[in-house]
């Protein structure tokens, strides 16, 4: 039984699972508590102690139907299956044979009831990164190498069969008829495995659909067919919205202040009144330093709401003591300092056309979110919010969502922000699909009432 | 007292009105019979604090709640010093100093004397125990509740990592504090933010969803007991409709039990598009929500029938 759950286990930390011995040790302890009888009893028990998070569940319960109903176990309680045997022959005459390829190998293995090789294979076609060779930015790297695995799985098939038919350890028709059939489920199995790209299950994403409708007009008007005389409306009521920010803000800085008595203090002074305690010291509790980073898309494929975004992450910058503002389009390239030293709507012109990037490159936000990696990951920490504006639009270069993953393990919260409808999301080059398990918010953003709704309920 | 074994949490968590489904009883039994804290995640007003209350009833234990919050620190959860207490503690040294150091020859004399004398100005007197401090210290085992640790700062998960584990506190002034009795501690979580993994790993996690249909109309009958099974069959199938479609909140069970009993109150016998429409404010608490649900109310209690 312990061997199985270690066997378990090892899958799932190939699977990408953070399983720690002490969870082993507890759950193997928990094991004795439950009648092993009761499927549901053992699986809550797995599941209580391995997957520890709602985005893990659905991947782990995929996991453990594989491990423990798909693949053959030696633990089987009942009587042993007398078809089981005859596999391990048929596999052990095929390893004789098997060439080096490495994932043949472990496609073999994974037929006898070892899916280790077979799902570390799988983790790594899924997390390749792509290397950085000029030119050949596209996703094919994983696209070839799970080729290669389904040419091999096709070679095991063939190979299963031309041995079943010349049938060497002579078996009865009966009994190769349902070994070939065994055999053909498992690598479906396979198959299966290779197909699915798993992406965390985010229910607790919070999706923002419908919005209230402060202004009638103008409040719907998507920000990319706005009139010159609209255009100033909406400057004037952005300057609104920025000032009720900063009251939202300064309101927690004045809550904050009211502190508690500090004895210490307090004692520490009273000496110098013969140890009455005439002046009383509070101790000041510094409002908690919420830090915001953002990164702003301003290709051509959202530029007429970059322009109100713009405006936003620069009175965001105003309100709070620590922001780091960037711009992409294919890199990244700060710009906090123009937005620390220059008049808002300077500032947003020289970022629209002054900063180091190519203002010409196809959006790729999987450079961007390299760029980030590479250079800026240590800004985040749990206290940061990031919030990211663009349509996710990557002109089909590799998204690199993992890296955003990465991020949401390292910020308190992602808030993703869409200038794009939302009918037209994961339609084309948008990428929106990959990225979205990873937000902890997700809003649509292309009008007025969207931008003000989500200033107002903006908690950071 | 403990639970025997899971069905035993089942029947025991029943008769104190709160029905779960099975994988919530196994849980909740490998957490009492092993010492560990359980993590509860789900949506808004499935039970996650109910479970602990239940617990409690149940097993007849004291319940212990700390409501979390941003900018919770330990003064709040765990202790607090009785300053005013303290105050007055100084000011009687002042008086009795004379008593203590008279007599003495040498200035060595008098501060030893004063250093052997108790050191209460910092000690168990003076301490105002707060709800980690009580669980710990009480005599009897209680259940802890650290309701929405979500919405604490980093700062204090970190802080709740030893109590957790080796269920003690240090008190700086004082010293470490080991749990007379281990608490059944549940820590509940909305998933405003994601945990840290030192904090998982010490927490048997368990996902509370909306409940199955069947589930759900045992509770609304278990709770609610005057009301007629075809009333509830049509309100229950209607919330799951509900809850189908796209809203800001959706409607969670506490919300189906008072739409339920105001149903009663109103002597609702079917429940039909138009007493949905007038009822609505019971389940849908933005305009936008409601809105959407008079525009679908037909189909909503259509299906239901």
């Amino acid at each position: 039984m312990v061997k199985a759950i270690l066997r378990f286990v090892a899958c799932c930390r190939t699977a990408g699972y953070r399983v720690s011995t002490s969870e082993v040790l507890d759950c193997i302890s928990q094991l004795e508590l439950v009648d092993l009888l009761d499927e549901a009893g053992f699986r809550a028990v797995l599941r209580a102690n391995f997957a520890k998070s709602r985005r893990e569940q659905a991947h782990f319960d995929q996991l453990y139907h594989l491990f423990f109903h798909e693949l053959r176990q030696d633990i089987s309680l009942d009587e042993l299956d007398p078809l089981s045997d005859k596999m391990d022959k048929v596999l052990e005459k095929l390893q004789e044979k098997a060439n080096g390829n490495r994932s043949h190998r472990a496609i073999l293995d994974f037929l006898s009831g070892n899916p280790l090789a077979f799902l570390e294979m799988m983790r790594r076609i899924q997390t390749e990164q792509i290397d950085m060779g000029q030119g050949r930015k596209f996703n094919l790297g994983p696209l070839s190498s799970r080729l290669e695995v389904m040419v091999q799985l096709n070679d095991v098939r063939d190979e299963i069969d031309r041995f079943l038919s010349d049938n060497p350890l002579h078996f009865a028709a009966g009994t190769r008829r349902d070994l070939a059939s065994r055999f053909n489920e498992q690598l479906e199995n396979a198959f299966a495995l290779l197909l699915r790209e798993p992406r965390p299950h985010n229910d607790g994403l919070r999706q923002v659909k419908t919005h209230d409708q402060y202004l009638r007009q103008l409040g719907e008007r998507p920000f990319t067919s706005l009139t010159q005389k609209e255009l100033e409306q909406m400057r004037e009521i952005i300057d609104k919205l920025v000032r009720k920010l900063k009251d939202v803000v300064s309101r927690r800085y004045a809550t904050n202040k009211r502190g508690i008595l500090d004895v210490k203090k307090t004692l520490r002074r009273a000496d110098r009144y013969q140890g009455v305690p005439m002046e009383i010291r509070f101790r000041k509790r510094p409002p908690r330093k919420g830090k915001i980073v953002t990164l702003c898309d301003i290709s051509s494929s959202v530029w007429a709401a970059a322009r109100f975004m713009l405006n936003i992450l620069y009175s965001l910058q105003e309100c709070f003591t620590k922001v780091n503002s960037f711009v992409f389009v294919s890199g990244l390239a700060e710009v906090t300092d123009i937005f620390e030293t220059e008049e808002i709507n300077h500032a947003i012109e020289k970022v629209l056309k002054e900063v180091a990037i190519d203002y010409q490159a196809p959006t790729d936000y999987g450079e961007t979110l390299r760029h980030f990696k590479r250079d800026y990951m240590d800004l985040l920490n749990k206290k940061t919010t990031l919030i990211i504006i663009g349509d996710a639009r990557s002109n089909y270069f590799h998204p690199e969502d993992r890296i955003l993953g990465e991020m949401r393990e390292k910020c308190r919260r992602l808030i993703w922000l869409n200038p794009e409808p939302e009918q037209i999301w994961n339609t084309g080059d948008s990428e929106m699909f990959s990225y979205k398990p990873h937000c902890h918010e997700l809003r649509q953003c292309r009008n007025l009432n969207q931008l003000i709704d989500f200033v107002e309920e903006l908690i950071l | 007292m403990k639970f025997k074994d899971v069905e035993d949490v089942q029947e025991k968590l029943q008769k104190a009105e709160y029905i779960t489904s099975r994988e919530i009883a196994t849980v909740v039994f490998l957490a009492s019979a092993t010492g560990k804290p359980i993590l509860v995640e789900g949506p808004a007003g499935v039970g996650k604090t109910e479970l602990a209350k239940a617990v409690a009833r149940s097993l007849g234990l004291q319940l212990i709640r700390l409501q979390c919050y941003e900018g919770l620190d330990e003064s709040k959860a765990l202790y607090e010093w009785e300053y005013a207490k303290q105050l007055l503690y100084t000011q009687m040294v002042r008086e009795k100093i004379g008593d203590v150091i008279s007599g003495a020859h040498t200035l060595a004399e008098a501060v030893d004397r004063i250093a052997s004398q108790e050191d209460a100005f910092f000690s168990e007197r003076f301490i105002q125990p707060r709800p980690l401090l009580q669980a710990i210290s009480s005599e009897e085992t209680v259940v802890l509740l650290i309701d929405e640790v979500d919405k604490s700062d980093p700062e204090f998960e970190a802080f709740l990592l030893e109590l957790l584990s080796d269920f003690q506190v240090s008190i700086p002034e004082i010293g470490t504090k080991k749990a007379k009795n281990i608490p059944f501690v549940v820590l509940t979580s909305n998933n405003y933010r994601d945990m840290s993994d030192a904090l998982k790993r010490r927490c048997i996690h368990i996902y509370i969803d909306y409940p199955e249909r069947e589930l759900e109309m045992r509770i609304v009958t278990l709770k609610i007991p005057g009301i007629t099974d075809r009333l509830a069959t049509s309100l229950v199938d209607a919330v799951r409709n509900i809850r189908e479609l796209d809203l800001k909140k959706r409607p969670c069970i506490s919300e189906t039990l008072d739409w339920a009993r105001s149903l009663l109150a109103l002597q609702v016998e079917d429940l039909t598009p138009d007493v949905l429409v007038t009822t609505l404010n019971m389940i849908c608490k933005y305009k936008t929500d409601s809105d959407m649900v008079k525009v679908n109310a037909a189909n909503l209690v259509n299906q239901a029938r």
